[in-house]
C-alpha cells in the first residue's frame, strides 16, 4: 500500500520541524547569536528545493533502487543503497543522541541509568517492521499532535520574548553565517529521508510543489519557535539546550496551575520520538528494496540496525557532546553529499535519459 | 435408513433411534380413516396447545388420502414443511418443530409450532438511553431479526440464516443492505461463518474471534451492540450485522475504534451537545488510562509535574506508606478490579453489601492503617469511573491502563510515551475487512469527519461514512 500525498505534506510540515527542536536552537545562538534565523531560513530554502526535486522523481512511480538497477546493473545499485542506507544510519546518530539526553534531562528529575534510554530501540525496532501504510498513518495522527503541541508551546512563551533581541541584524557576519549554515547540516537532511520513499507514494499533479510548500510552512514554525526561544533567552540562549522544554515555564499562569506546558511538551516530544526512527526507517526500507522485500529480512534488518546504534550509543554514552560536534562540525560535509548530492544526480540522470529517450522518439 | 419412507411405524423406529432422550416425547393417534400418526415433539419447546389446535383434531376427522402433501393441506398451522432426510426431521425436533409420520406418507411433516422460554423485549442493563428507542435484543434470533425488520421494512433487507456448531446447531443470521453493504464484506463474512467449525455456540463472543482478521489482536475487531436500532442504524451506514441463537449481543462488521466514542443517545441530542460528550468521553478514557501512570512517574522521577501545593499534600499523605509507589497504586488498581469482578458476578443484595465493604473497610481503613495513601485511592476511583465512560472498551483499556502503570513505574514519564507511540503504531496497523481500526483519524479522511468526534448535524450527514467503501455513497439528499 503506498502513502498517500496528504500524509507526506503532513510530514513535511508537522513531522519534519520536530527534529531540529532540541539542540540546534542552542548551537545556532552559540554561532550566530541574534542573527540565528537568516543560516535557518537558507537551510529551509534548499531542503524545501531538494523535497521538490526528490518528489519529482517520485512522478515515474519507480523507486529509487529499480531507477539505479537500470541504469548501473543491479550490482552497483544494490552497493549504492547500502551506501546511502549507511549515511542514514550514520544520520540517525544526532537526532539519537539529542533524544537520549532529552530523555534524560526532560523525563527525569533524578539522574537517570544510561540504559533508559534503550526502550526506544525496541520501539524503534518494532516500528521499522511495519508496512509503510503505517507510517503515513502515524503522520496523520502526529500532524495535528505537532499543531497543537508547538502551539501552546509558542503561546506560553509569546509573553515572556522580547522580539526586540533579534535586533541588530547582521552582527554574526559572513563567517558567522557560513559556520552556522554548515554546521547545522546535520539537522537538515529531510530530503534524503523522502529517497526511500520514492515510488511508494501516490503522485499526483502539483505534489512536488504542495511538498515543497508544506516543507516552507513547516520551516516557518520553526523559524517562528527560533525567534521566541531568542526573544526568550535573549543572551543566554546559548546555554538553554532542550529549550522548547523550558521557554513556556515563566508564563505567570504556571505558578498557579503547576506546569500545563508539559501537555505540549510532551506533545511535541511524542512526534520527535516517531521522527527519530526515520532514518533507521529509511535504512531499512532502502536494504529491504534492494535485497527483495521480505518479513524475515526487514526483521533481521530492523533488529540489527537498532541493535548497532544502542551498541553505538552505549560507547559513545559518556561523551553526547564530543561526539554530536564531532559529526556536526567536522563530518558536516556528508550531509549534503547525499542529501543534496543523490537527489540532484539522479534527477540529472533521469533528465538526461528523458531527453535522450524524446530525441531517440523524434528521429 | 437415511430417509424416511411409507411405511411409519419403521420410519418412527427411524427417528427414534436418532433421538433417544427422554424429553424427546412421541403421541400417537388415528385419524378417521383409522390410519395411525406418530409425532415426535420436544417437551418444553413445543406449543402443545397449539398442536393440539392446530394439528391433531384437523387430522382425526380427515380420512382422505395418505399423500403428504393431502395431509398437510388439512393441517390449519400456518409454517408446515415437508423433509425426507431423517436427520434433518430430528434436528427439526430439537429445535422445537414437531414433526408428523404415518403409514403411506411420502415426506414427514414439519409442524412450526415451537415454543422456547425467553424474555421479553426489555432495555438492555448495558446500553441504557435516556432519550431514545429502549427496546434491547433478546436471545431469541427470530425476535432479533423481527426487531431489525421492524426497523427496516425494505426488501433490501436481506437476512441469511446459516448454521453453526456441530452439536449445537446454533442459528446465525447475517443481516446487510443489498447494494449498500459492500458484496465483498457480506462475500468475506458469509465465508467466515461458513468455515466455523465448532462443537458448540453458546453466544455470538465465540463468533467474534473467527470473525476478526486478526483472530490474535489486543484490540477487539468487531463491534458489539444490544440495541436494534443502533444495529439498524450501524446496517443503513454499509456494515454488516450477524445475530446468533441464544445472545442479545449483536454484531457488527467491519468495526471502527470511534464506533464506541459514539452513543446512540448522540443522535436525540443537538449536535454541540453530542460533540461534547464525545469529547467528554475520549478525555475520561484517557485519563483512566494515563492518570494512574502519571501520577506515578511524576512520585518516582519527575516531580515537577505537580503543583508544588498539590506535591506538599502528597508529601504528607505518603510519607508514613510502606509500600512503594508504583507497589501502592498497583495494589489499590488491584483491589479495585477485585471489587468490579465480584460485584458482577454476585447477586445484587450481596453486591450492595459488597460496595459497602469496598468502599468503607477497603477504602477508609486502608487508610487510617496506613496501608494505602489518600491520593492513590483518590486516582485509582477517578480512573475507574472514568474507564465505564466508554464500557465497549473496558476490557482493552484496563489492561493498557496496567501496563501503562508498571512502564511508569519502571521506566517512567518516557515510558508512557514510547508505550503510547507503540500502541499507536499497532492501532493504525490493524485494519478488518480492508476498514482501517482508526479511520478516519488515520488515514484521514476530512469527510467522515463529521461524525467522528465532533458530530455535523443530522443534515449535513448525506453521506455514509467513505471508510466503509459502501456501494451506495449517499443516504440523504
Amino acid at each position: 500500500m503506498k502513502l498517500s500525498a496528504r500524509q507526506l505534506c503532513f510530514f513535511l510540515a508537522a513531522v519534519a520541524p520536530a527534529g531540529k527542536l532540541v539542540l540546534m536552537p542552542s548551537q545556532l545562538a552559540a554561532l550566530t547569536g541574534n542573527d540565528l534565523l537568516f543560516p535557518v531560513l537558507l537551510q529551509i530554502l534548499v531542503q524545501a528545493g531538494l523535497v521538490f526535486c526528490v518528489l519529482l522523481l517520485g512522478r515515474s512511480g519507480r523507486t529509487v533502487y529499480a531507477s539505479l538497477a537500470d541504469m548501473v546493473g543491479t550490482f552497483a545499485a544494490k552497493a549504492l543503497c547500502i551506501l546511502f542506507a549507511a549515511f542514514l544510519l550514520f544520520a540517525a546518530f544526532v537526532p539519537l543522541v539529542e533524544q537520549k539526553l532529552l530523555v534524560q534531562s526532560l523525563f527525569y528529575d533524578t539522574l537517570p541509568s544510561y540504559v533508559a534510554f534503550a526502550p526506544f530501540f525496541l520501539f524503534s525496532a518494532y516500528l521499522c517492521t511495519r508496512p509503510l501504510a503505517a507510517m503515513g498513518r502515524v503522520w496523520d495522527i502526529l500532524a495535528p499532535v505537532f499543531l497543537v503541541g508547538m502551539l501552546g508551546i509558542l503561546l506560553l512563551s509569546v509573553w515572556s520574548a522580547d522580539y526586540g533581541a533579534l535586533a541588530p541584524v547582521g552582527a554574526a557576519g559572513a563567517s558567522g553565517f557560513g559556520r552556522s549554515f554548515a554546521y547545522t547540516q546535520g539537522w537538515f537532511f529531510d530530503a534524503a529521508l523522502l529517497l526511500p520513499l520514492v515510488g511508494k507514494f501516490h503522485y499526483r499533479k502539483g505534489l512536488a510543489w504542495k511538498g515543497a510548500l508544506c516543507y516552507l510552512l513547516g520551516g516557518m514554525i520553526l523559524l517562528a519557535f527560533l525567534a521566541t526561544y531568542y526573544g526568550v533567552f535573549a543572551d543566554i540562549a546559548v546555554t538553554q539546550l532542550f529549550a522548547f522544554a523550558h521557554m513556556s515555564k515563566y508564563f505567570s499562569g504556571i505558578t498557579a496551575m503547576g506546569r500545563i506546558d508539559y501537555l505540549f511538551i510532551f506533545a511535541v516530544a511524542f512526534v520527535m520520538t516517531f521522527y527519530v526512527t526515520m532514518p533507521v526507517h529509511g535504512a531499512v526500507e532502502t536494504i529491504s528494496e534492494a535485497f527483495g522485500r521480505t518479513k524475515p529480512l526487514s526483521a533481521i534488518l530492523s533488529v540489527g540496525f537498532n541493535g548497532v546504534l544502542l551498541a553505538l550509543l552505549l560507547i559513545f554514552n559518556f561523551s553526547p557532546s564530543e561526539t554530536i560536534a564531532a559529526i556536526t562540525e567536522r563530518a558536516f560535509w556528508i550531509f549534503p553529499s547525499f542529501a543534496a548530492g543523490v537527489p540532484l544526480l539522479l534527477l540529472l540522470i533521469f533528465a538526461v535519459r528523458h531527453v535522450t529517450e524524446r530525441r531517440r522518439h523524434a528521429n | 435408513m437415511k430417509n424416511v419412507n411409507a411405511n411409519g411405524k419403521e420410519s418412527a423406529a427411524a427417528l427414534k433411534k436418532l433421538l433417544p432422550a427422554q424429553d424427546i416425547l412421541q403421541f400417537t393417534f388415528s385419524d378417521a380413516a383409522g390410519r395411525e400418526y406418530i409425532c415426535f415433539f420436544a417437551d418444553a419447546i413445543t406449543d402443545k396447545d397449539l398442536l393440539g389446535e392446530q394439528v391433531f383434531r384437523p387430522l382425526m376427522g380427515y380420512a382422505g388420502e395418505p399423500e403428504t402433501k393431502e395431509v398437510a393441506a388439512h393441517v390449519t398451522a400456518p409454517e408446515v414443511r415437508t423433509e425426507r432426510a431423517l436427520e434433518k426431521l430430528a434436528a427439526e425436533v430439537l429445535a422445537g418443530n414437531p414433526v408428523l409420520l404415518w403409514e403411506g406418507m411420502d415426506d414427514g411433516l414439519i409442524v412450526g409450532t415451537k415454543k422456547v422460554p425467553m424474555r421479553a423485549v426489555m432495555e438492555p442493563p448495558t446500553d441504557v438511553a435516556i432519550k431514545g428507542p429502549r427496546e434491547g435484543f433478546v436471545e431469541d434470533v427470530k425476535v432479533n431479526t423481527a426487531l431489525v425488520r421492524k426497523r427496516l421494512k425494505t426488501g433490501e433487507l436481506k437476512i441469511e440464516f446459516l448454521t453453526v456448531g456441530r452439536r449445537s446447531q446454533t442459528s446465525v443470521a447475517l443481516c446487510w443492505l443489498e447494494g449498500t453493504s459492500p458484496n465483498e464484506t457480506v462475500g468475506s463474512i458469509r465465508k467466515k461463518l461458513n468455515a466455523i467449525d465448532i462443537d458448540a455456540l453458546p453466544d455470538s463472543s465465540y463468533l467474534t474471534r473467527f470473525l476478526s482478521d486478526r483472530p490474535h489482536a489486543l484490540i477487539k475487531q468487531v463491534g458489539t451492540t444490544e440495541k436494534p436500532d443502533i444495529f439498524c442504524a450501524k446496517i443503513a451506514e454499509g456494515r454488516v450485522g450477524v445475530l446468533a441463537d441464544g445472545s442479545p449481543i449483536a454484531l457488527t462488521l467491519p468495526y471502527m475504534l470511534v464506533e464506541d466514542f459514539q452513543s446512540g443517545e448522540d443522535y436525540f441530542v443537538p449536535a454541540p451537545r453530542a460533540t461534547f460528550t464525545r469529547f467528554l468521553r475520549l478525555f475520561a478514557l484517557l485519563v483512566a488510562i494515563y492518570l494512574p501512570a502519571f501520577y506515578i512517574a511524576s512520585q518516582l522521577f519527575k516531580l515537577q509535574l505537580l503543583p508544588v501545593k498539590l506535591l506538599l499534600t502528597i508529601a504528607g499523605s505518603i510519607q508514613d506508606i510502606p509500600l512503594s509507589p508504583s507497589l501502592e497504586m498497583l495494589l489499590v488498581l488491584l483491589v479495585l478490579e477485585i471489587l468490579n469482578e465480584a460485584s458482577i458476578r454476585m447477586p445484587k443484595y450481596v453486591g450492595m453489601a459488597l460496595s459497602v465493604v469496598g468502599a468503607l473497610v477497603l477504602g477508609e481503613t486502608a487508610v487510617s492503617a496506613g496501608f494505602v495513601s489518600t491520593p492513590a485511592i483518590i486516582i485509582v476511583a477517578f480512573s475507574g469511573i472514568g474507564l465505564y465512560a466508554v464500557p465497549n472498551l473496558i476490557e482493552e483499556t484496563s489492561v493498557l491502563r496496567l501496563a501503562m502503570l508498571l512502564v511508569a513505574g519502571s521506566v517512567g514519564t518516557y515510558g508512557i510515551i514510547l508505550l503510547s507511540a507503540l500502541v499507536l503504531v499497532y492501532l493504525v496497523s490493524t485494519e478488518n475487512y480492508g476498514v482501517p481500526l482508526v479511520a478516519p483519524f488515520a488515514p484521514f479522511i476530512r469527510r467522515d469527519l463529521k461524525d467522528a468526534l465532533v458530530k455535523f448535524n443530522l443534515v449535513s450527514l448525506k453521506e455514509r461514512p467513505a471508510s466503509l467503501n459502501s456501494p451506495n455513497r449517499r443516504r440523504q439528499k
